[in-house]
């Protein structure tokens, strides 16, 4: 089992100069620490208008100021929205193949497609294209980053031929991973040979049966790139404290926040019918089963927080269902103060990494084996 | 943090239904059709439109609905709402402003029962060979609703959302808001464009309720009803603190 660290980079109100960023610093001081630790990765969301919940609109810049400021941990796109509204493709393929070459061949490409109401609406982006759209451009990107030239006519875009440059630093790409939220998505995925990259804080029964749903069929895929990318990341929130009681109420107050400012934006398929979004995503799983307004919504179960002992159990629990690696979400809208987030990587990083590190790849072969 | 309702309750108050206890007996109302429009509405001010109970959603949304009832204890009947969007925490709802219904029996009893500040009026729902339009006119004669769904085309009715109601009623002169969470059977659905012809904001008491860009429209026929009340909540505090459950 690795580790690796998530982000949203959300900012409570009021908005100041400072208090942006303020949240950008931050997370780059966690990003370095989880870098000395020993955490193989870092993710950073693409989000839009999402007021208080995301301010990360362009991870791509705060991937490379990680990438420049760390020389180990690899820098994942958790996303990019592949809708031209949002993207254009050759963009895409452009900063991505960039941010490769800067983090010397560290980065991890997540790939999706949105999923609410406020962002497609935003950028005018029709729901019912979307799933359509990202299919065609995470077909064309692995071209665009392996063929010299490129042409191509199509419905999301089209274009003549064209060198699309520079080339990613990872031959023959970077790996690919899609965003998992919607359910049947981890079948998009193994069937392009594709990483889950899982954006649901699901339940062990639920992922269990993705999981192993993924790994069955990825079997036979048809990939889209160069290379098969095998791997199946989970999400989590991470609050790790000598204290276990401690550590459980700091880490529900984290999940507790995440959920009240996740659940203030209108998912796609709340505002607009389409089959094209047949669940609400990460929002259910956050609103869980509460009918109660004054519930609060129950925290989901598997959550890494409290004292160490406890993490490890539940990380146990994560790795027997078949995720390789999990990624934490340390903080929302700064909640736990920052000396507080960093104290809980080192603990964890002390106590409970030694205990999976039987598993773990020497930081050189796994460099290897991404290229 | 989260944005929170604004809004002072006590104009609305002068309006609200009485209830005469949270305990009415469910109805059961098959074969309901339902014409659903929404815009998102002018976000400069949205925090005044909910009650401190309730958050405004990002972006905020106007709810147009108009509902023929073909079969209930009261006789059949037709409903028009004009809510917004909101959470209660965190879960989705639709703050009732108002509601015009064309008989003065379930007037009462919607606003007796389920807290429905709901006024009289000539409420129509339409089919035509191009769209669905729904329209209210008021007992003064004055139209105070056009909404259409344009160019209807079929979907699956399990794609369609509905949001449970919130409505400001009052019991035993304490103001109090009312969750209204039917639940729904899909028999048909329709999805198209919606058209807004005519929205008079005073007459449904939706000042600052400004549609500025459509989302879409529904048409659904469905068999619901108007169940049990299960939660309460008091509109002066936050819904994690302020809401009471029932049953």
């Amino acid at each position: 089992m690795k580790f690796g660290i998530f982000y949203e980079l959300s900012v409570p109100r009021p908005w100041t100069r400072e208090s942006e960023r303020t949240v950008y610093m931050n997370a780059l001081e966690q990003v370095r620490l989880a870098d000395e630790l020993g955490f193989d990765q870092v993710w950073c969301v693409e989000h839009h208008f999402l007021e208080e919940y995301s301010h990360s609109s362009a991870p791509e810049l705060f991937l490379t100021a990680c990438a420049m400021q760390t020389q180990h941990i690899r820098v994942g796109h958790g996303i990019v929205v592949c809708v031209p509204q949002f993207n254009h493709p050759i963009r895409i393929a452009e900063r991505a193949a960039v941010l490769d070459i800067l983090s010397g061949g560290r980065l991890e490409f997540g790939t999706g497609r949105s999923a609410t109401w406020t962002e497609l609406a935003g950028f005018q982006a029709d729901p019912d294209d979307t799933k359509k759209t990202w299919d065609e451009i995470v077909r064309c990107l692995p071209k665009m980053w392996m063929q010299e030239r490129f042409s191509y006519r199509g419905e999301a875009f089209s274009m003549p031929s064209r060198a699309i440059l520079p080339k990613p630093y990872q031959k023959p790409h970077p790996p690919m991973w899609v965003a998992v939220t919607s359910p049947g998505t981890e079948l998009d995925a193994a069937d392009r040979g594709m990483g889950s990259l899982g954006l649901t804080f699901g339940g062990f029964a639920e992922q269990d049966k993705k999981i192993a749903e993924y790994r069955r069929r990825i079997k036979s895929c048809d990939p889209i790139g160069g290379f098969v990318n095998e791997q199946v990341n989970t999400v989590n929130f991470l609050y790790c404290h000598e204290d276990s009681e401690t550590g459980i109420k700091t880490g529900q107050r984290l999940a507790g926040t995440f959920n009240y400012l996740a659940s203030q934006l209108v998912a796609a398929r709340e505002a607009y019918p389409t089959r094209s979004y047949p669940s609400l995503g990460l929002l259910p799983q956050l609103r869980q089963e509460s009918q109660s307004p004054g519930e609060g919504g129950r925290i989901p179960e598997g959550l890494c927080i409290g004292d160490p002992e406890r993490i490890i159990d539940v990380v146990r629990k994560w790795e027997a269902v078949g995720a390789d690696r999990i990624n934490f979400l340390l903080n929302a809208a700064e909640t736990i103060p920052q000396q507080q987030v960093l104290d809980s990587l080192r603990l964890f990083a002390k106590e409970v990494m030694p205990r999976f590190q039987r598993d773990a790849q020497p930081r050189e072969e796994a460099a290897a084996v991404a290229n | 943090m989260v944005l929170i309702g604004t809004r002072d309750i006590a104009p609305l108050l002068e309006g609200a239904p009485a209830l005469d206890s949270l305990d009415a007996e469910p109805w059961s109302t098959p074969g309901v059709e339902i014409l659903q429009a929404t815009w998102e509405i002018d976000d400069r001010d949205r925090e005044a439109l909910l009650p401190r109970a309730l958050h405004p959603t990002i972006p905020p949304v106007g709810i147009f609905t108009v509902a023929r009832y073909p079969e209930t204890p009261v006789g059949p009947f037709l409903l028009a709402q004009v809510r917004v969007s909101c959470r209660a925490a965190a879960l989705p709802r639709g703050f009732l402003l108002r509601a015009f219904v064309n008989t003065r029996e379930a007037a009462d009893a919607l606003g007796r029962h389920w807290g429905y500040a709901c006024a009289t009026g000539d409420v129509r729902l339409a089919r035509y060979h191009d769209r669905i339009v729904g329209s209210v006119t008021d007992d003064d004669g004055r139209e105070v609703l056009r909404v259409a769904l344009v160019d209807p085309e079929p979907i699956s009715g399990g794609d369609v959302q509905y949001v449970a109601n919130m409505n400001l009623a009052t019991l035993g002169g304490e103001p109090l808001l009312v969750q209204v969470d039917p639940e729904y059977t899909f028999h048909r659905a329709e999805r198209g464009r919606p058209e807004l012809a005519s929205f008079d904001r005073a007459a449904w008491r939706a000042e600052g309720v400004e549609p500025v860009y459509p989302i879409v429209a529904s048409f659904t026929t469905v068999d619901t009803g108007f169940p049990a009340i299960r939660f309460v909540l008091d509109p002066g505090k936050l819904a994690m603190e302020g809401t009471r459950r029932l049953r």
